[in-house]
């Protein structure tokens, strides 16, 4: 294509994409059939606004459907959980390039269930480490772990380079977990997530010995904690992952199998515990809780009010928070004095900002993230300890 | 003394001149450096309260969130960035954060890749670095 033909948001994309693909040793550009790009200002910083308003303001559209990861605030009621007027300005300049620039408005990272619906086979551009777990290994698309910055550039551009994660011969396990029991907690999925990530390095695991009854939040949770704690980007479930029916198809020989036990799970939770102190925020739903997890947060929280000084957050897209609204699920965990909050996530809130120094959840994901920062103390707990604890 | 050599491939082509400032452990910028000042703020990385300003960062990997790219951007944005990167594997955080340093700062952060992590004890924090990208080497005294 000619410069001048391609239009100058379409070059720059170019530009950006080809240099990686050079710097990744990628053999040709492919098109995409999705992308999935992300918005967090808490993240992007004053440099991400720059960026996107680079591609926007040059006439940038998004060549394929492109959904759009959580924002750092509450995009409806950010007032309400005490965001300063700055900081909102600056998240609403990152919101505003991306609806110019055609992307789905959807502000979740479980766009998988809500919105971008690739199928098996495809190959897609998404940024958001959880989102591409799921994609590699229950939707059976192709997808690199795509970093800020590049994520707009392949939803400009249609493309990407074909490197890591799209060959075939990096997509075989070469290493096999296998659950040394059978009764999972919501929280041992979690755990189990994370030893994985822990303990993979830079091998592609396969788990073996799920519970037949895994859904697919419990997979979503898994996996989510698996990419915050290593580098995967794709987990072969024997039965689940499309074309890993059995452990020699995903492995093509033996390789290393390393047994999950009990006390591996526990040393995962005293790793995530930093502190036995009250918390003054509880969260839940990082990755994004789906409609059926908010009901059951609600039949958790039946009966019960929560204690002062302490506050529930449940995180979740615009669109489970709309059902949840309708079905009276949003009353019932409002009743308790908890609250939902939705187009954000608290991994990716200015949780220090808004005065939270003990923060407890059943996400490992959120656990490891903003306890590497130091500067809040995390506890980690399932759900059911964490409500009992926290409500009377 | 002689200058010693260490030979990679450059990712972002350039030279840059600095204080070598030396990671063995896998290393992102995001949550992990605080751009308003270019402190290292992760408390599990072994350069915790050290500063990349103007510094040859060295670290074997990248790790962590896919946004560490913006989180570098932001460094030089501020103006509190690292003058060349040197890594053992592709980090492709470091790779897409100064092509937009380029792109939308006109900030030059030369990228090389290869070196492994084994050379980075004799070389040491410290160090006065020569990083010359366009031939992949990087040099020091």
């Amino acid at each position: 294509m000619l410069r001048g033909e391609m239009g100058e948001a379409k070059q720059f994309a170019l530009e950006i994409v080809s240099k990686v693909g050079d710097a990744v040793g990628a053999d040709a550009l492919v098109p995409i059939k999705s992308a999935h790009v992300l918005a967090h200002y808490s993240s992007l910083h004053d440099a991400g606004v720059d960026v996107l308003e680079r591609f926007s303001d040059s006439g940038g559209k998004f060549a394929v459907p492109t959904s759009v990861d959580p924002a750092s605030i509450d995009l409806q009621n950010w007032r309400s959980f005490g965001i300063p007027e700055e900081y909102a300005r600056q998240q609403f300049r990152l919101c505003d390039a991306y609806a110019r620039m055609g992307g789905m408005r959807c502000w979740t990272c479980v766009q998988y269930q809500v919105c971008n619906f690739p199928k098996q086979g495809e190959t897609v551009a998404w940024a958001e480490s959880s989102a591409v777990v799921f994609a590699n290994s229950v939707l059976g698309c192709r997808s690199n772990k795509i970093t800020a910055g590049m994520d707009v550039a392949c939803a400009v551009l249609g493309m990407t380079p074909r490197f890591g994660m799209l060959l075939d011969e990096n997509r075989r396990a070469t290493v096999a977990f296998r659950l040394g029991f059978k009764e999972l907690s919501d929280l041992d999925y979690r755990s189990v997530g994370f030893f994985i990530g822990r303990n993979s390095g830079a091998r592609v695991p396969a788990l073996l010995g799920l519970p037949a009854s895994v859904t697919s939040d419990q997979i979503k949770h898994l996996g989510a904690a698996a990419a915050a704690a290593g580098p995967v980007m794709m987990i072969h479930f024997p039965g689940i992952t499309p074309g890993s029916d059995a452990l020699s198809e995903a492995t093509n020989g033996g390789v290393e199998e390393i047994e999950i036990t009990r006390a591996d799970l526990e040393d995962v939770e005293s790793d995530l515990n930093q502190t036995s102190e009250k918390p003054d925020l509880v969260a839940f739903g990082v990755p994004h809780l789906s409609i059926n997890e908010l009901g059951e947060l609600a039949r958790m929280l039946e009966g019960r009010t929560l204690e002062k000084g302490v506050k529930m957050y449940a995180y979740t897209s615009s669109q489970a928070y709309d059902m949840a609204g309708r079905a009276g699920i949003s009353a019932a965990i409002e009743r308790a004095g908890a609250k939902i909050s939705h187009s954000t996530d608290a991994e990716i809130s200015p949780l220090k900002r808004l005065g939270f120094n003990t923060v407890m959840t059943n996400s490992a994901k959120l656990a490891e993230i903003v306890s590497s920062e130091g500067e809040i103390k995390m506890r980690y707990a399932p759900q059911k300890k964490i409500i009992e604890e926290v409500t009377g | 003394m002689k200058p010693k050599v260490l030979r990679g491939r450059g990712l972002i082509r350039g030279s840059a001149r600095g204080e070598a400032l030396v990671s063995q452990k896998a290393f992102t910028f995001a949550h992990g450096v605080d751009p308003s000042t270019g402190d290292v703020t992760d408390v599990r990385s072994d350069m915790k309260g050290m500063n990349v300003r103007g510094k040859i960062l060295f670290y074997p990997f990248g790790k962590g969130s896919t946004t560490a790219s913006s989180w570098f951007l932001e460094t030089v944005r501020l103006g509190n960035y690292p003058a060349a990167i040197v890594t053992e594997g592709v980090d492709l955080s470091a790779v897409i954060g100064s092509v937009m340093a380029k792109e939308i700062y006109g900030k030059d952060v030369p990228v090389v890749s290869g070196v492994p992590r084994t050379a980075y004890a004799s070389v040491g924090t410290g160090a006065a670095v020569t990083v010359d990208a366009d031939r992949g080497e990087v040099t020091w005294a």
